[in-house]
């Protein structure tokens, strides 16, 4: 089997707001033999802010975080949708255009980097069903999720758009199902599936676009009678779980739905306990999950 | 001989209290588009189903539909592709989203028209024509910042799954703002200013949630989410002070003073004092959950080697104006990764291909 080893791209999020993704993302890495080297000099990605600005600037910072996963001689490893969309995004340009790669590597010169192309920019999701393997997972699972309806919610930056991401079929994705499987659980449709949180309006459009959102995608969960929702994202969960209910009192609907991260829900079926996985620090109570695990 | 099944959707405002679906049978047949079988369903069984359409070429933009949920042009997917990449045999067709449907597959086209009027989608310009007699001339490079912008034909397949306009019909939509870059980055256009006022008019064209489906749906490859990014990037060169221009400030001085995100002190920053004490009661509620990473009240901690991104970025930021970026080219791009396993359920082997 290939090593598991990963140059390891936290993200703002995990190391600000979502203290739990980060938290149990190592101990899941760890538990399923996934070997994960931090990556202490990485930048924020630019999460599509900087980009809208100065996109030499973005591309340029970017390309000194891949370039700090090539040193490694690794591929670059995120637990963020919108870093991945970003770091693919800033990859796909320069390895596509050689007059912008040598710009670009002549700022980096300035630091003594050089952009190279040779890392390759992944996603947790995907290394636990391809690198990790579900028959592998599967085995490992000690606490099958069986009693749970689990809805998926996928977030728009790990499925579109494909001419960057392109890992699985954008309208069809089966990922997260594959993995809920795995673990016992049973994964519910939901007209929101494939849905967006509105994270990324927040400053703009906060009552008139995105907490509308928020509040659909939770309620489309709750519909099918999911327990809890769960995500690849920590932006889609700063949305859904520490904004739903900001998002329940503008729109007037009560709807309490929680939300996992995809590291959490695997860590709970391979016996890792919720109070070290973090469950305790959502802000929509988990308290009936944690309860029927017990 | 092998059949499928095609669900339509079916509303007559005149007769039905509500849309219903209906289903045809009718056989697979090898390269038959969704336009086809509509044909096929219209000429032998139901006379009744109405839908526009026109070209049958991927042309017009008449026949965009929503095909299994997502929105495209008919004449453009073939069946066969469509069973095979949902593995089903019913393929389900309804009008496009975010429009009012007129009957069966027609919608009401007015609302979109009175949209692109206020971006006033035509040529304005700049001076006068030259006086050889010939066309207005354009450097490449300024003509390929607008060439795929160009390309839009209007199909409605962006505006039908924007996530945006789901939520508020009043924002003006992907196709619109597009349709605005267009004219705006078009250096022959006189009418810039005029055209940042009416996108920015309620800072509209930061509704945008960047949720990619507009550039994922587009038959014609047009980077409408793309040219939505652009257009922002003119507004920010503008001079304009938006929203979203005072948050790109924000990420770029932490990214030079810190190299993450300050979380934390953002709310205060973005809106000011009244913003923060606005946003106070729900920072408590995530400090009383341990969300909140008490270090960066006090600026937080600082990434390794930061003196590497300050001398880059102020290398970049000088450098920047003389960096000509060319724009994608995604026409049947699915990104190619090297290190795929060839276990994962691989997009660019199984679907996509129309």
């Amino acid at each position: 089997m290939a090593e598991l080893k990963y140059a390891f791209y936290t993200g703002c999020s995990a190391k600000g707001v979502a203290p739990e993704l980060y938290n149990s993302t190592k101990l899941v890495a760890e538990k399923l033999g996934m070997e994960l080297i931090e990556l202490e000099a990485a930048t924020c990605c630019g999460a599509g802010a900087v980009q809208e600005k100065d996109e030499f600037l973005a591309l340029t910072i970017n390309a000194r975080n891949l370039a700090l996963a090539e040193e490694l001689g690794l591929d670059l490893l995120t637990i963020c949708n919108t870093c991945t969309l970003m770091l693919r995004e800033a990859k796909f340009k320069l390895d596509n255009d050689p007059e912008l790669k040598n710009a670009v590597n002549e700022v980096l010169k300035e630091a003594g980097l050089e952009y190279k192309g040779t890392s390759e920019v992944t996603h947790f999701l995907w290394e636990v069903v391809d690198g990790v393997g579900l028959d592998r997972l599967k085995e490992m699972v000690v606490r099958p999720l069986k009693e749970f309806n689990i809805a998926p919610f996928y977030g728009c930056h790990i499925i579109r758009p494909p001419y960057l991401i392109g890992y699985e079929d954008p309208d069809n994705p089966k990922s997260i199902e594959m993995i809920i499987e795995a673990i016992g659980g049973n994964p519910v449709d939901h007209t929101a599936r494939l849905a967006c949180c509105g994270f990324h309006s927040f400053w703009s459009a906060e009552d008139k676009v995105t907490l509308k959102l928020t509040a659909m995608d939770a309620q489309s969960a709750k519909e099918e009678k999911a327990d809890f929702m769960v995500t690849p994202c920590p932006l889609c969960h700063t949305q859904l779980d520490a904004m739903q209910e900001e998002a329940e009192e503008r729109i007037g609907v009560n709807i309490g739905m929680p939300v996992l991260h995809l590291p959490q829900m695997i860590g709970l079926a391979i016996g890792l306990k919720p109070k070290e996985l973090g469950l305790d620090k959502h802000i929509i109570s988990t308290k009936d999950i944690i309860q029927k695990v017990a | 001989m092998e059949k499928f099944k095609l669900r339509v959707f079916r509303y007559d405002p005149t007769k039905d209290s509500e849309p219903y679906y209906k289903t045809y049978e009718l056989p697979v047949e090898k390269g038959m588009t969704v336009l086809a079988a509509l044909f096929k369903a219209k000429e032998e069984q139901d006379p009744t189903i109405s839908f526009r359409y026109n070209c049958r070429a991927a042309i017009c933009g008449s026949c965009a539909m929503r095909i299994n949920g997502h929105a495209t042009l008919a004449c453009k997917v073939q069946i066969t592709h469509l069973l095979d990449r949902y593995q089903t045999d019913t393929i389900t067709i309804e009008p496009i989203g975010n429009v009012k449907p007129l009957k069966d597959l027609i919608y009401d086209m007015d609302w979109l028209i009175d949209k692109l009027k206020r971006i006033k989608p035509w040529f304005i310009p700049k001076e006068k024509p030259p006086v050889d007699g010939k066309e207005y001339r354009q450097d490449p490079y300024d003509h390929h910042r607008i060439d795929f912008a160009s390309d839009c034909i209007l199909c409605a397949s962006c505006m039908s799954d924007c996530n945006a306009l789901k939520a508020n019909k009043e924002f003006l939509g992907p196709m619109v703002h597009s349709k605005a870059y267009r004219f705006a980055a078009d250096t022959r256009d006189g009418a810039k200013k005029e055209r940042l006022e009416a996108v920015l008019e309620d800072f509209n064209l930061e509704w945008c949630v960047r949720c990619m489906e507009c550039t994922t749906r587009c038959p014609k490859e047009v980077q409408p989410y793309e040219n939505i990014i652009r257009l922002r990037i003119m507004a920010a060169e503008e001079g304009y002070k938006t929203p979203g221009e005072i948050h790109a400030e924000i990420f770029e001085q932490d990214i030079y003073n810190r190299g993450l995100l300050n979380e934390m002190l953002l709310p205060m920053r973005q809106e000011g004092l009244l913003g923060a004490i606005k946003r106070a009661p729900f920072g408590i509620k995530m400090m009383l959950k341990g969300k909140v990473n008490y270090a960066d009240f006090f600026g937080g901690h600082k990434i390794k080697r930061l003196e590497e991104v300050q001398k880059i970025y102020e290398v970049a930021k000088k450098k920047e104006k003389e960096v000509k970026i060319k724009l994608p080219q995604i026409m049947g791009v699915i990104y190619e990764d090297k290190r795929k396993t060839g276990k994962r359920a691989n997009y660019a082997e199984t679907g996509g291909k129309e």
